[in-house]
């Protein structure tokens, strides 16, 4: 049986969840023994193959029409979709923005920022995403797995792959169950 | 005794336990959110929903009273549907995030619960909607958005500490905490007791001070006791690398049942001012920073040279927040062994010389435990503002209130008390002893004496009409009072500094008398309480440390003031003694004005026993390590005994046996 492939992305977050996934250290050599690590934004990869994989995880919330764009290529192109941390699974600190309205916070952030002369201005260039209300993955795309944490330790996220390249579905609960 | 079956177990509880108390005996985990062990069910949150065979619906457990027979399972896979749903909609109606929140990580509740329920996220996104933070408050904020409605703050205010600050207004997702007609929590009638912070299930009630700076997992617990006031709450400290952040009242400790005052949970966080950090002395009119040896030197030889010259020798005055070890020690270095013409307390037995004189009369003790408020339909404060100090006992007090206890206050003074009073008596000041004697007359005018008096006491001159003259306090009010006394079931009398200070202790001795007649005092039960002053105030009246500090003549004032205030009157009393030892955890007015500064511990940084106004003994544990050059009370104490050639023994058990006690017969044990 071939090895599963796996491809990552990350959206609107810190990447975090990608620095607590390299956490897992030497078991890394391990994981690839597993799987077939294929795009992720930490390598040359970049994009999901367009044949499809098997595992596809998503880091980060939906925040603009960008991240939407990223999130239905590695839906459509996966078999199984992995939305990782609490941005991803719930909308996270990005979704501090949803209790404000995006115009105060794209001012706070071009215009009124310390850092920002007299003519600073919102960028509206129609190339450019567009912001949106910050959602959770599975409000733009079905999520199979949610996997919570802020973020998730390294050990979770070993042991989330390893199942799923097993053919088994992770069962998050007690040490493996948190969401900060 | 009743018998169910919870989840297949049989189990016998008492009638009126409900279903969930019954589980929790039995070991049977129902998880919760309303619920509290202090608080009455409420039944609010739905998180306790349980199946009970033949009926209808769940039920919620936390307020179904056990029945004969019930059968409950509390696994089944509709309860576990249902607390999932529960979670769910509280969820999504403000802002859960967890990750930016102080008390994610094990110390919130709703993070357990959904824990429990294997969540790992949100059948339904929140609503967005933004509530309002009150950060008005001195020492607490309230965050609305991380609020679940489970009002345990709201019972807390008002079930155990009587204060009904806070308050719920509007209906569905604008119900929102409130405090008095909603003003912000730093303008209203809140008392900062922290009760609410401390039963709050989530981060919605947060605290300045320790908010995001430990999760429970970084911080140690160690359970001791406040040495605030005579109360003697029981506290846990906090602690994170050698700092205090916070102070909770222990939910077991017998005193308190977890709930603690602004003294005692917040002030300590507080700026304190400058610490001494190393032994000081004078040399060339200038202070100087010097070692232990050369400071220990110094004094002892003043103190060898002033040895046993009663009235023109030593002066020697401790802190009564210091722990009994270090007070004994300090009675046995200066009385025993050094012979001082003076060795007393701050207090100077203000509040217990005159209790304790009467108790010797007595050959007994008088006074009972704190706990006879609980029970009480009439309370009688005299001399005593339990509003400002002894915070706690006046919980106890206003919590009682709401279940028809009377109150009665007599102080010539302001007094918190006095707006929640039923009868408020102001008589005009030194005319107690008349008051008390004029309700007296009443109960004894009705031919309701319970128990008679010991005194004797003119009653038919203190005719209500006649009390009232020498008073003030309306006649008809003295009736009605005395009338109240004499049909009350379980009066408790409380008394305090305004009744003890008196130059005399006819006051008192009347007010005990009164006691008997109402029934309060008898010698199978004793509901008269004594509130005396500072931590260790019943320590340092059972160690005869109640002396007047009478500074004339001597020529060396030896002052343990510990983390103590020196107040203005002390400052100016020893103004003009030739030689000033002071032992001090603080930089004040006195450690200024000294020729020798011993730098000591603060009370989290020691351990010992003090003895509360009851008469209880209890442990305060150690819970920081002291700043390098900073030593314990006691230990001081003892390098200047071996600086003297001194032996100490540490017999305090015994010393504080020598003495009546006013309180409990077997207190001090």
């Amino acid at each position: 049986m071939p090895k599963p492939k796996v491809a990552t992305d990350w959206l609107a977050g810190c990447s975090g969840c990608h620095m607590s996934f390299l956490d897992i250290d030497e078991r890394i050599a391990k994981l690839v023994e597993l799987v077939d690590l294929r795009s992720t934004p930490i390598t040359d990869l970049k994009e999901p193959d367009e044949n499809g994989c098997d595992i596809g995880i998503l880091e980060g919330a939906v925040n603009n029409t960008a991240n939407e764009e990223v999130a239905k290529r590695m839906r459509e192109r996966c078999k199984i979709l992995v939305a990782l941390g609490d941005c991803a699974v719930f909308g996270g600190v990005v979704a501090m923005r949803n209790f404000g309205k995006i115009e105060d916070a794209l001012k706070r952030a071009y215009v009124e920022t310390e850092s920002t002369d007299a003519e600073g201005k919102i960028p509206s260039d129609p190339e450019i995403a567009r912001p949106t209300r910050v959602r959770a993955v599975k409000e733009v795309v079905k999520v199979d797995v949610a996997v919570p944490g802020c973020p998730p330790d390294a050990d979770v996220i070993y042991y989330v792959l390893s199942e799923l390249a097993q053919g088994r579905m992770p069962k998050l609960k007690d040490e493996l169950l948190h969401w900060h | 005794m009743i018998t169910l079956t919870i989840d297949g177990k049989e189990i016998q509880v008492p009638e009126g336990t409900t279903v969930l108390r019954a589980a929790q005996q039995a070991g049977i985990h129902i998880p919760t959110l309303c619920d509290h062990k202090h608080l009455f069910p409420y039944g609010g949150c739905r998180m306790c929903l349980v199946e009970v065979e033949g009926a209808r619906t769940l039920q919620p457990s936390c307020t179904l009273p056990a029945a004969n027979g019930m059968v409950v399972y509390t696994n089944t896979p509709a309860v576990q549907e249902a607390r999932t749903f529960v979670l769910t909609l509280i969820f999504s109606e403000r802002n859960h995030f967890c990750m930016y929140c102080p008390v994610s990580g094990g110390d919130c509740e709703l993070q357990n619960a959904a824990y429990g329920q294997g969540m790992t996220e949100w059948p339904l996104q929140p609503n967005w909607q933004p509530y309002p933070v009150d950060g008005s408050h001195e020492f607490i904020v309230l965050d609305h958005n991380r609020c679940i409605m489970c009002r345990r703050c709201v019972r807390a205010c008002g079930e155990l500490v009587g204060n009904f600050t806070l308050g719920v207004q509007e209906r569905g997702a604008s119900s929102r905490i409130i405090a008095d007609l909603d003003v912000p929590l730093g303008e209203s009638t809140c008392i900062s007791c922290g009760t609410c912070l401390q039963v709050c299930p989530t981060g919605a009630i947060i605290d300045r001070v320790s908010a995001y700076q430990g999760r429970l997992k970084d911080v140690t617990r160690i359970k001791s006791t406040c040495v605030g006031c005579s109360v003697g709450c029981g506290i846990e400290m906090i602690v994170r690398d050698n700092r205090l952040l916070r102070i909770e009242g222990d939910w077991d400790a017998p005193v308190n049942q977890g709930v603690l005052c602004k003294i005692g949970r917040f002030e300590p966080l507080t700026d304190q001012g400058e610490r001494i950090l190393t032994p000081l002395v004078r040399r060339n009119g200038v202070l100087k920073a010097a070692t232990w040896d050369e400071a220990l030197h110094v004094v002892a030889s003043r103190l060898q040279a002033m040895k046993g010259r009663n009235g023109s020798g030593i002066a020697a005055l401790a802190s009564t927040r210091l722990p009994v070890e270090a007070l004994y020690s300090f009675k046995q270095l200066f009385a025993d062994k050094l012979d001082s013409g003076i060795v007393t307390s701050i207090e100077e037995g203000v509040t217990t010389a005159l209790p304790g004189w009467v108790a010797r009369k007595l050959g007994k003790p008088f006074e009972g435990t704190l706990d006879e408020i609980h029970k009480a339909d009439l309370v009688l404060a005299i001399g005593v503002d339990l509003v400002e100090n002894h915070q706690v006992a006046g919980f106890f007090v206003k919590r009682i209130l709401p279940q028809g206890c009377k109150l009665v206050v007599i102080d010539p003074y302001d007094n918190g008390l006095h707006a929640l009073a039923d009868f408020s008596l102001r008589p005009k000041k030194e005319t107690d002893y008349d008051l008390l004697v004029g309700l007296m007359q009443v109960i004894a005018s009705l031919g309701m004496v319970r128990t008679h008096p010991i005194g004797t006491h003119d009653l038919t001159r203190h005719t209500p009409d006649n009390v009232s003259r020498m008073t003030g306090v309306p006649a008809e009010t003295i009736r009605e009072v005395g009338r109240l006394l004499a049909m009350a079931e379980r009066p408790v009398f409380i008394y305090g500094k305004g009744l003890t200070r008196a130059s005399f202790p006819t006051a008192l001795e009347a007010l005990l008398d009164l006691a008997r007649m109402a029934g309060a005092l008898d010698d199978t039960r004793s509901a008269v309480i004594g509130t005396k002053g500072q931590a260790n105030s019943t320590a340092a009246y059972l160690l005869e440390l109640d002396k007047a500090f009478d500074l004339k003549g001597h020529q060396v004032a030896y002052l343990a003031l510990g983390d103590d205030r020196p107040s203005t009157r002390l400052i100016e009393h020893v103004e003009g003694v030739p030689f000033l030892v002071v032992q001090a955890s603080y930089a004040s007015p006195l450690t200024d004005r000294a020729d020798v500064v011993l730098p000591a511990a603060i009370w989290a940084e020691q351990a010992g026993h003090y003895v509360n106004l009851e008469g209880r003994l209890q442990e305060a544990r150690q819970g920081l390590t002291p700043p390098r050059d900073v030593r314990s009370n006691l230990a001081i104490f003892q390098a200047l005994a071996e600086a003297l050639g001194i032996a100490l023994d540490g017999n305090w058990r015994e010393a504080l046996q020598s003495r009546v006690w006013i309180g409990q017969p077997d207190a001090c044990r």
